[in-house]
């Protein structure tokens, strides 16, 4: 049933104009992706106000593009500069960065991006394989229930993402806040909004988002200038020789194995899966002496679990309307900007929307692949553009796109108070994503939790009267706890360098980066 | 295990790794630019998030409560919120007072070495207001242009001619995507406007 | 090594035409008995430069500088464009004669950029011998592959 209207999507989806937005989406993912100082998230929130009069259906297809675009470019600069992006490329870069400096560039590219789209194109299938199943079951999920698995999003993308939970935490909570002001839907009460009339339409999740990504990371930069260069490796010898063919494959799947479901989880992110990737690699390759030298096996499976986690995080998504990842949480505000209702319904109210949209999602990942495996060179050129010039523009685009929400200077100002408190939490190592993640999710949580309380007149046992709440509510307070715990008993918070083994994971070399600043977790 | 030759700080081995994170801050990394100075802003900020949190609990007091109170009303979720934010702060406050950093966001075009430079964070923020207030005035064109120049000037490009120049094309190519062909709304500024009616 | 400190400096970029000012400058400087300075700078002010050599590049210029017999020193300042950097080490040791490379340019090609070419001859005081690439292998990719 899923792969007829699969069918009916890709019908939909291979028109002119469709394949046109994808192919805008995918190329604009990719430069993002590329370029430092902007991803995923910040892209699409900066376009959400000036497509408002494009079809919907146009819209999410060039967001999705963008957003499995932006993991192809990141993996290209990791493996050519070593300049992960996103935390999930920490392990594209560790050995892929060797193998370019041991010649193998062409080979490491190529490993990165076959392995991207067959991980990519697998994951999709099995989205919308999984998805009608998961809406089934999503159906007769109760007020209570939605309001654990919120939490458990909360707790999760709080304590997974960055250094310390507790910093985690505070961003959560600044995002929640940010995500009260405004005017109560269930009783038209004010909240929050100090008197000022705009307020009481709520903060816009733009201008948040472009807040806390663009304008806190150019005040970042500017406090802190990299000045030079860095070396970027060539895409030198072969493509994939057959034995590096054979040595890819079964990193290829086994890193979609741990990406899709970790992804589909509300425990956020694509990290996790890279990790686990590339330690199972390690552990079963016939190769461990190349480990830390450039083994092809780092490369393949961490990128395909990163592609796949990507796929998975649509899921939730698509199905609950729970996002777990900053750019899901954008792409969520998309549909309600759109006066779509994601949820369990989704499915059969935007039946056609749901299935272009996958059905696009696989032709991207197709361009993509094109895109980007024989012009890995031609994007890294991008990063010739002068650092003045591309903040200043980054800047430019941050204008435009909160000016665009509702023509009112005011929302410019809040942009920059938020932005300097975006740099300021950079500057403390608070992760920008929870704070995203909590103002698009905190009022649908808030929702989900009064309606409970309605049905059970008041009485707080509801939200534990189900399983399925009871069971969500537990790994919440686990995920909450467990890193505590682990702190106090080991003397820090058990991280993902950890399985490494002290494979050489190491403080990065003042070229590496993490996510936060560019948000695509 | 084999360290990679000539890999210079990229090789570690597990005893170096397990060392350098059991210690939990670990001043001698690259994030350890001004630790006293550090310190002090992050309490600052967790001072800021606890004030945060009693305001939430403190105005949440002020919100009207509709009739019917049998079910939960607008005052319970910022309780709730504003009570984890007072929490969280206080346990951060704490942790930050043991000298607990957090290692500042590593970023492509950030070295962490360097220090703040203030005068540059001040230009743009001020740059940025100064176009947001202009905007309705003179035009987003040459509001964001002043805007860019600045900017470029602040990050070390060179000249004044180039940077104003770049803003200005840029600006004005952008304009004309945005405003004519995808209609978004943003004052162009009489010349532009009058000079582009033709579109 | 006795005798009075003479200089050539090269301006060197690793392309044709940086290739071509690096073996006129060691040439010329087997010639007058001078020792070399190698000067490859970067504004430093975007991510990647593809002019500036690091890694294996940069290894490949020192052997071939070792290679040379000439006594050569390669120096790499961030943050100076080329006329200022070149300038700066022209000044620095009193160098008698400075060697860059040309690019081949259109006329409109000379318009749209400045020359950095013509900035060096402005600035430094001394003879500036100036090559360029031999015909056919003119601006071509900077890097291979790439």
């Amino acid at each position: 049933m899923a792969l007829s209207e699969l069918a009916g999507g890709f019908a939909d989806a291979l028109t002119v104009t469709n394949l046109l937005f994808a192919l805008i989406g995918v190329v604009l993912g990719t430069a993002v992706g590329v370029l430092p100082g902007i991803g995923p998230a910040m892209t699409v929130a900066l376009l959400l106000p000036v497509t408002y009069s494009l079809e919907p259906t146009s819209a999410f297809i060039m967001f999705a593009g963008i957003y499995y675009g932006g993991m192809y470019g990141g993996s290209t600069t990791s493996i050519l500069l070593n300049t992960p992006g996103e935390s999930s490329s920490i392990m594209t870069a560790l050995e892929g960065n060797k193998m370019a400096k041991s010649g193998r560039g062409a080979a490491a590219l190529a490993t990165a991006a076959i392995g991207s789209f067959v991980a990519g194109t697998i994951a999709t299938l099995l989205l919308a394989l999984v998805a009608p199943t998961v809406v089934d079951l999503a159906i007769g999920i109760t007020p209570a229930d939605y309001f654990a698995l919120a939490v458990l999003a909360f707790v999760a993308v709080a304590t997974v993402l960055g250094s310390s939970p507790l910093r985690g935490l505070a961003s959560l909570g600044v995002g929640l806040y940010l995500g009260l002001v405004g005017t109560d839907v269930l009783t038209g009460q004010e909240r929050f909004t100090l008197g000022i009339p705009q307020l009481s339409d709520g903060i816009d999740v733009v201008v948040v988002a472009v807040a806390l990504f663009a304008v806190g990371e150019a005040l970042y930069v500017a406090s802190r200038l990299r000045r030079g260069p860095v070396q970027v490796m060539q895409a030198s010898g072969r493509y994939l020789t057959r034995s590096d063919l054979r040595r890819s494959v079964g990193p290829w799947l086994r890193g979609t194995a741990f990406g899709f479901p970790l992804g589909a989880l509300p425990a956020g992110g694509a990290e996790i899966p890279t990790f686990l990737s590339y330690a199972t690699e390690r552990k079963l390759t016939k190769h461990p002496e190349e480990f830390g030298k450039g083994a092809i096996e780092g490369v393949a499976g961490p990128e395909a679990a990163n592609n796949a986690a990507a796929a998975g995080v649509l899921v939730p998504l698509l199905t609950l309307g729970l996002p777990t990842s900053a750019t899901a949480a954008i792409i969520l505000a998309a549909f309600q900007g759109y006066g779509i209702q994601p949820g369990p319904t989704l499915l059969t109210t935007e039946s056609s929307l749901v299935w272009t949209l996958i059905a696009s999602l696989l032709i991207g990942n197709l361009m993509l692949l094109v895109l980007n495996l024989p012009l890995a060179g031609v994007w890294v050129k991008l990063l010739r553009i002068p650092r003045p010039y591309l903040y200043a523009g980054i800047l430019m685009f941050a204008s435009l796109g909160s000016y665009a929400v509702n023509a009112d200077p005011l929302d410019l100002v809040l942009l920059l108070v938020i932005g300097l408190l975006g740099f300021a939490m950079r500057r403390f190592g608070w992760p920008v994503a929870p704070a995203v993640i909590g103002l698009i999710l905190g009022p649908v949580a808030e929702t989900n939790l009064r309606r409970a309380l309605a049905i059970g007149d008041g009485d707080l046992g509801v939200l534990v009267d189900t399983w399925f709440s009871r069971v969500l509510l537990v790994l919440a307070l686990l995920a909450l706890v467990v890193p505590i715990v682990l702190r106090a008993v080991r003397g820090r918070r058990a991280t993902p360098e950890e399985l490494q083994e002290g494979s050489g994971l190491r403080h990065r070399e003042p070229a590496a980066a993490t996510h936060e600043g560019r948000g695509e977790q | 295990m084999s360290t990679a030759a000539g890999a210079g700080p990229a090789a570690g081995n597990a005893g170096e790794d397990a060392g350098r994170h059991a210690d939990g801050p670990d001043p001698a990394g690259p994030h350890a630019a001004g630790p006293q100075g550090r310190n002090t802003g992050e309490l600052a900020l967790t001072v800021l998030l606890l004030a945060l949190g009693l305001y939430l609990v403190l105005d949440a007091a002020n919100i009207a409560v509709p009739g019917s109170s049998n079910t939960l009303g607008p005052r319970f979720f910022p309780y709730l919120i504003g009570g984890v934010v007072i929490a969280t702060a206080l346990a951060l406050g704490v942790r930050v007072l043991r000298g607990d950093r957090g290692p500042a966001d590593e970023s492509e075009d950030v070295d962490l070495t360097a220090g703040t430079d203030w005068r540059a964070v001040g230009v743009v923020a001020v740059a940025f207001l100064a176009h947001a207030l202009l905007i309705n005035v003179i035009g987003w064109p040459l509001a964001v242009t002043l805007m860019f120049a600045a900017v470029a000037w602040a990050l070390g490009a060179r000249g004044i001619v180039r940077p104003l120049l770049a803003g200005g094309i840029t600006s004005i190519v952008v304009w004309i995507v945005f405003v004519k062909a995808l209609n978004v709304a943003l004052p162009g500024g009489t010349l532009l406007e009058l000079a582009t009616e033709w579109l | 090594m006795t005798g009075p400190d003479r200089v050539v400096v090269v301006g060197y970029v690793p392309t044709p035409r940086g290739e071509a000012a690096l073996a006129h400058g060691i040439d010329e400087a087997r010639r007058r008995g001078a020792r070399l300075v190698v000067v490859n700078s970067s504004l430093g002010d975007a991510l990647v430069d593809e002019e500036y050599v690091q890694g294996a590049a940069e290894r490949r210029l020192r052997s071939e500088l070792t290679a040379s017999g000439v006594p050569a020193e390669l120096r790499q300042p961030v943050g100076r464009d080329v006329a200022d950097a070149l300038g700066a080490a022209a000044d620095d040791t009193g160098a008698e004669l400075v060697v860059i490379g040309l690019r081949r340019r259109s006329p409109v090609g000379k318009l749209v950029t400045g020359s950095a070419a013509q900035r060096v001859l402005l600035s430094v005081d001394c003879p500036v011998l100036a090559v360029k690439a031999p015909p056919g292998r003119e601006e071509g990719p900077p890097a291979e592959g790439l």
